[in-house]
Protein backbone atom coordinates (compact mmCIF):
# COMPACT_ATOMS: atom_id res chain seq x y z
CA UNK A 1 0.00 0.00 0.00
CA UNK A 2 1.26 3.42 -0.85
CA UNK A 3 2.79 5.35 2.70
CA UNK A 4 0.57 7.92 2.24
CA UNK A 5 -2.87 6.20 2.05
CA UNK A 6 -1.61 3.82 4.65
CA UNK A 7 -0.81 6.98 6.99
CA UNK A 8 -4.46 8.35 6.17
CA UNK A 9 -5.80 4.87 7.18
CA UNK A 10 -3.79 4.60 10.44
CA UNK A 11 -4.89 8.36 11.56
CA UNK A 12 -8.22 7.19 11.43
CA UNK A 13 -7.52 4.64 14.34
CA UNK A 14 -8.10 6.66 17.78
CA UNK A 15 -5.43 5.46 19.30
CA UNK A 16 -2.84 6.49 16.87
CA UNK A 17 -4.55 10.31 16.01
CA UNK A 18 -4.26 11.06 19.61
CA UNK A 19 -0.49 10.07 19.67
CA UNK A 20 -0.01 12.00 16.71
CA UNK A 21 -2.48 15.15 18.05
CA UNK A 22 -0.43 15.04 21.08
CA UNK A 23 3.26 15.12 19.70
CA UNK A 24 2.41 18.24 16.85
CA UNK A 25 -0.45 20.28 18.81
CA UNK A 26 2.43 22.04 20.85
CA UNK A 27 5.01 22.36 17.51
CA UNK A 28 1.72 24.61 15.78
CA UNK A 29 1.13 26.15 18.57
CA UNK A 30 4.49 27.28 19.36
CA UNK A 31 5.05 28.04 15.51
CA UNK A 32 1.89 30.44 15.75
CA UNK A 33 2.95 32.12 18.50
CA UNK A 34 6.90 33.22 17.04
CA UNK A 35 5.09 34.21 13.59
CA UNK A 36 1.90 36.48 15.02
CA UNK A 37 4.44 37.94 17.55
CA UNK A 38 6.99 38.79 14.84
CA UNK A 39 3.62 39.95 12.79
CA UNK A 40 2.18 42.02 15.67
CA UNK A 41 5.34 44.01 16.34
CA UNK A 42 5.68 44.56 12.85
CA UNK A 43 1.61 45.31 13.08
CA UNK A 44 2.46 47.91 16.42
CA UNK A 45 5.48 49.37 16.17
CA UNK A 46 7.18 49.17 12.69
CA UNK A 47 4.26 50.30 10.01
CA UNK A 48 3.57 53.92 9.98
CA UNK A 49 0.05 55.28 11.49
CA UNK A 50 -2.49 55.52 8.58
CA UNK A 51 -2.96 59.16 7.29
CA UNK A 52 -6.70 58.77 7.78
CA UNK A 53 -7.54 56.50 10.54
CA UNK A 54 -4.20 57.16 12.34
CA UNK A 55 -3.17 54.32 14.64
CA UNK A 56 -6.79 52.79 14.82
CA UNK A 57 -6.34 51.32 11.97
CA UNK A 58 -3.87 48.94 13.49
CA UNK A 59 -7.02 46.78 14.64
CA UNK A 60 -7.38 45.46 11.07
CA UNK A 61 -4.19 43.13 11.68
CA UNK A 62 -6.24 41.05 14.20
CA UNK A 63 -9.45 41.95 12.20
CA UNK A 64 -8.63 41.04 8.85
CA UNK A 65 -7.02 37.40 9.59
CA UNK A 66 -9.59 36.49 12.14
CA UNK A 67 -12.60 37.68 9.77
CA UNK A 68 -10.95 35.00 7.10
CA UNK A 69 -10.48 32.54 9.72
CA UNK A 70 -14.00 32.53 10.80
CA UNK A 71 -14.96 31.50 6.89
CA UNK A 72 -12.24 29.18 6.23
CA UNK A 73 -12.69 27.38 9.48
CA UNK A 74 -16.35 26.98 8.10
CA UNK A 75 -15.86 26.05 5.16
CA UNK A 76 -13.48 22.97 6.37
CA UNK A 77 -16.05 21.86 8.98
CA UNK A 78 -18.68 21.53 6.23
CA UNK A 79 -16.16 19.99 3.95
CA UNK A 80 -15.00 17.69 6.99
CA UNK A 81 -18.89 17.06 8.06
CA UNK A 82 -19.47 16.07 4.04
CA UNK A 83 -16.47 13.32 4.36
CA UNK A 84 -18.00 12.41 7.41
CA UNK A 85 -21.66 12.12 5.68
CA UNK A 86 -20.60 10.48 2.89
CA UNK A 87 -18.32 8.04 3.81
CA UNK A 88 -18.74 7.38 7.63
CA UNK A 89 -15.18 8.48 8.81
CA UNK A 90 -15.36 8.89 12.52
CA UNK A 91 -12.40 10.83 12.36
CA UNK A 92 -13.89 13.49 10.37
CA UNK A 93 -16.97 13.79 12.48
CA UNK A 94 -14.73 14.52 15.42
CA UNK A 95 -12.69 17.16 13.31
CA UNK A 96 -15.55 18.81 11.68
CA UNK A 97 -17.07 19.32 15.17
CA UNK A 98 -13.29 20.27 16.79
CA UNK A 99 -13.74 23.31 14.12
CA UNK A 100 -16.78 24.58 15.25
CA UNK A 101 -15.75 26.43 18.43
CA UNK A 102 -12.46 27.84 16.81
CA UNK A 103 -14.41 28.92 14.14
CA UNK A 104 -17.21 30.75 16.67
CA UNK A 105 -13.96 32.06 18.48
CA UNK A 106 -12.21 34.19 15.40
CA UNK A 107 -15.85 35.27 14.30
CA UNK A 108 -16.43 36.68 17.93
CA UNK A 109 -13.25 38.74 17.67
CA UNK A 110 -14.06 39.73 13.99
CA UNK A 111 -17.26 41.58 15.45
CA UNK A 112 -15.86 42.27 18.77
CA UNK A 113 -12.59 44.38 17.00
CA UNK A 114 -14.85 45.30 14.15
CA UNK A 115 -17.34 46.82 16.45
CA UNK A 116 -14.07 48.39 18.17
CA UNK A 117 -12.63 49.54 15.16
CA UNK A 118 -15.92 51.10 14.20
CA UNK A 119 -16.94 53.69 17.36
CA UNK A 120 -13.60 56.07 16.41
CA UNK A 121 -14.09 55.81 12.59
CA UNK A 122 -17.67 55.32 12.04
CA UNK A 123 -19.40 57.18 15.34
CA UNK A 124 -21.03 53.80 16.39
CA UNK A 125 -20.46 50.31 17.86
CA UNK A 126 -23.07 48.64 15.47
CA UNK A 127 -25.06 49.12 12.93
CA UNK A 128 -26.88 46.79 10.53
CA UNK A 129 -24.89 46.47 7.84
CA UNK A 130 -25.19 43.65 5.21
CA UNK A 131 -21.22 42.56 6.21
CA UNK A 132 -21.80 43.07 9.97
CA UNK A 133 -25.17 41.33 10.04
CA UNK A 134 -23.76 38.25 7.94
CA UNK A 135 -21.00 37.65 10.01
CA UNK A 136 -23.38 37.85 12.99
CA UNK A 137 -25.74 35.20 11.22
CA UNK A 138 -22.60 32.91 10.91
CA UNK A 139 -21.57 33.54 14.08
CA UNK A 140 -25.20 32.15 15.46
CA UNK A 141 -24.59 29.05 12.86
CA UNK A 142 -21.41 28.22 14.71
CA UNK A 143 -23.70 28.47 17.78
CA UNK A 144 -26.19 26.43 16.19
CA UNK A 145 -23.69 23.63 15.14
CA UNK A 146 -21.80 23.43 18.72
CA UNK A 147 -25.82 23.29 20.37
CA UNK A 148 -27.27 20.86 17.87
CA UNK A 149 -24.00 18.66 19.10
CA UNK A 150 -24.24 18.93 22.33
CA UNK A 151 -28.04 18.29 22.41
CA UNK A 152 -28.24 14.81 21.42
CA UNK A 153 -26.62 12.15 23.47
CA UNK A 154 -25.29 9.82 20.53
CA UNK A 155 -22.41 11.15 19.38
CA UNK A 156 -22.34 10.07 15.69
CA UNK A 157 -26.04 11.06 15.64
CA UNK A 158 -25.24 14.43 17.06
CA UNK A 159 -22.11 14.60 14.54
CA UNK A 160 -24.45 13.49 11.52
CA UNK A 161 -26.89 16.18 12.54
CA UNK A 162 -24.98 18.84 13.24
CA UNK A 163 -22.85 18.43 10.22
CA UNK A 164 -25.73 18.46 8.43
CA UNK A 165 -26.29 22.20 9.23
CA UNK A 166 -22.88 23.33 8.47
CA UNK A 167 -23.44 22.06 5.07
CA UNK A 168 -26.31 24.05 4.70
CA UNK A 169 -24.60 26.42 6.32
CA UNK A 170 -22.02 26.88 3.62
CA UNK A 171 -24.88 28.89 1.48
CA UNK A 172 -23.76 31.70 3.87
CA UNK A 173 -20.13 32.23 3.12
CA UNK A 174 -20.31 33.73 -0.53
CA UNK A 175 -23.32 36.17 0.73
CA UNK A 176 -20.82 37.37 3.90
CA UNK A 177 -18.01 37.68 1.21
CA UNK A 178 -20.31 39.71 -1.50
CA UNK A 179 -22.22 41.89 0.66
CA UNK A 180 -19.80 44.57 0.32
CA UNK A 181 -20.84 44.22 -3.46
CA UNK A 182 -24.61 43.48 -3.39
CA UNK A 183 -25.72 46.15 -0.97
CA UNK A 184 -24.58 49.63 -0.33
CA UNK A 185 -22.57 48.80 2.66
CA UNK A 186 -21.10 51.16 5.94
CA UNK A 187 -18.25 48.42 5.66
CA UNK A 188 -15.65 49.52 3.32
CA UNK A 189 -15.33 46.95 -0.03
CA UNK A 190 -12.09 44.64 -0.61
CA UNK A 191 -8.51 46.23 0.18
CA UNK A 192 -6.60 43.32 0.05
CA UNK A 193 -6.34 40.51 -2.52
CA UNK A 194 -4.49 37.71 -2.53
CA UNK A 195 -4.27 37.27 -6.37
CA UNK A 196 -4.93 40.48 -7.87
CA UNK A 197 -3.44 44.21 -6.85
CA UNK A 198 -4.70 45.70 -3.50
CA UNK A 199 -5.41 49.08 -2.42
CA UNK A 200 -3.24 49.11 0.49
CA UNK A 201 -0.01 50.06 0.50
CA UNK A 202 3.16 47.42 0.30
CA UNK A 203 4.55 48.48 3.34
CA UNK A 204 1.54 47.92 5.44
CA UNK A 205 1.01 44.34 3.97
CA UNK A 206 3.54 42.29 5.00
CA UNK A 207 2.85 42.10 9.12
CA UNK A 208 -0.98 41.50 7.82
CA UNK A 209 0.81 38.16 5.86
CA UNK A 210 2.42 37.12 9.11
CA UNK A 211 -1.14 37.30 11.40
CA UNK A 212 -2.60 35.46 8.58
CA UNK A 213 -0.20 32.71 8.56
CA UNK A 214 0.19 32.89 12.13
CA UNK A 215 -3.69 32.50 12.90
CA UNK A 216 -4.06 29.36 10.39
CA UNK A 217 -0.91 27.74 12.71
CA UNK A 218 -2.83 28.16 15.45
CA UNK A 219 -5.99 26.76 14.20
CA UNK A 220 -4.31 23.21 13.23
CA UNK A 221 -2.76 22.95 16.82
CA UNK A 222 -6.61 24.12 18.31
CA UNK A 223 -7.52 21.50 15.67
CA UNK A 224 -5.12 18.73 16.97
CA UNK A 225 -6.48 19.28 20.68
CA UNK A 226 -9.65 19.85 20.54
CA UNK A 227 -9.84 16.70 18.17
CA UNK A 228 -8.08 15.29 20.29
CA UNK A 229 -10.48 15.48 23.99
CA UNK A 230 -13.32 14.72 21.24
CA UNK A 231 -11.36 11.59 20.65
CA UNK A 232 -10.31 10.54 24.16
CA UNK A 233 -14.58 11.31 25.38
CA UNK A 234 -15.51 9.57 23.01
CA UNK A 235 -13.15 6.33 23.20
CA UNK A 236 -13.08 6.93 27.36
CA UNK A 237 -14.14 3.49 28.05
CA UNK A 238 -11.59 1.51 25.69
CA UNK A 239 -8.45 0.00 27.05
CA UNK A 240 -5.94 2.85 25.35
CA UNK A 241 -7.41 5.19 27.25
CA UNK A 242 -7.36 3.38 30.84
CA UNK A 243 -3.61 2.85 30.09
CA UNK A 244 -2.87 6.11 28.68
CA UNK A 245 -4.68 7.51 31.78
CA UNK A 246 -2.90 5.31 34.28
CA UNK A 247 0.67 5.86 32.73
CA UNK A 248 0.94 9.40 31.32
CA UNK A 249 -2.10 11.26 33.75
CA UNK A 250 0.37 13.59 35.20
CA UNK A 251 1.46 15.53 32.28
CA UNK A 252 -1.70 14.22 30.06
CA UNK A 253 -2.51 17.83 28.31
CA UNK A 254 1.00 18.31 26.79
CA UNK B 1 -0.57 56.52 19.95
CA UNK B 2 -3.65 57.69 18.71
CA UNK B 3 -6.79 55.61 19.60
CA UNK B 4 -4.64 53.85 21.76
CA UNK B 5 -7.64 52.58 24.22
CA UNK B 6 -9.35 51.65 20.88
CA UNK B 7 -6.44 49.71 19.97
CA UNK B 8 -5.62 47.97 23.25
CA UNK B 9 -9.13 47.17 23.45
CA UNK B 10 -9.54 45.15 20.67
CA UNK B 11 -5.77 43.50 20.89
CA UNK B 12 -6.71 42.49 24.53
CA UNK B 13 -10.26 40.58 22.78
CA UNK B 14 -7.93 39.02 20.78
CA UNK B 15 -5.55 37.71 23.08
CA UNK B 16 -8.53 37.00 25.95
CA UNK B 17 -10.19 34.94 23.25
CA UNK B 18 -7.30 33.03 22.07
CA UNK B 19 -6.16 31.97 25.23
CA UNK B 20 -10.02 30.43 26.39
CA UNK B 21 -9.24 28.75 22.88
CA UNK B 22 -5.85 26.74 23.93
CA UNK B 23 -7.15 26.19 27.59
CA UNK B 24 -10.07 25.02 27.11
CA UNK B 25 -9.69 21.60 25.25
CA UNK B 26 -6.00 21.29 27.59
CA UNK B 27 -8.66 21.52 30.57
CA UNK B 28 -10.92 19.22 29.11
CA UNK B 29 -8.44 16.17 28.03
CA UNK B 30 -7.21 16.58 31.98
CA UNK B 31 -10.60 15.82 33.32
CA UNK B 32 -10.92 13.41 30.88
CA UNK B 33 -8.11 11.12 32.11
CA UNK B 34 -8.47 12.00 35.62
CA UNK B 35 -12.16 10.30 35.09
CA UNK B 36 -10.89 7.81 33.19
CA UNK B 37 -8.12 7.25 35.79
CA UNK B 38 -10.71 6.91 38.63
CA UNK B 39 -12.32 4.15 36.81
CA UNK B 40 -9.33 2.36 36.94
CA UNK B 41 -8.51 2.76 40.51
CA UNK B 42 -12.07 1.61 41.11
CA UNK B 43 -11.93 -1.50 39.31
CA UNK B 44 -8.46 -2.55 40.46
CA UNK B 45 -9.35 -1.55 44.40
CA UNK B 46 -10.96 -4.49 46.17
CA UNK B 47 -14.42 -4.61 47.55
CA UNK B 48 -14.35 -3.93 51.11
CA UNK B 49 -17.97 -4.63 51.57
CA UNK B 50 -17.50 -8.19 50.11
CA UNK B 51 -17.38 -10.93 52.88
CA UNK B 52 -14.88 -12.60 54.49
CA UNK B 53 -14.84 -16.22 53.28
CA UNK B 54 -11.93 -19.34 53.18
CA UNK B 55 -13.34 -20.43 50.19
CA UNK B 56 -10.98 -19.69 47.28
Amino acid sequence: MNPVVRWFHQLGSPPYFDRFAARWAPWAYALAVLVMAYGLWGALFNVPADYQQGDSFRILYIHVPSAWMSLFVFALMAFYAAIALIWRIKLCEILAMACAPIGAAFTLITLATGSIWGKPMWGTWWDWDPRLTTELVLLFLYFGVIGLYHAIDDRRAAARAAGLLAIVGVALLPVIRYSVVWWNSLHQGQTISLFGKSTMDASMIQPLIWMIVGTKLWFIGSLLMRARADNLRREIGKDWVRQLAASNAGDNAR
Amino acid sequence: MSYQNYVVAAYAVFFVVLLWDFLAPRIGIRQLLKTAKTRVTRQTKPDKNEPLTRES
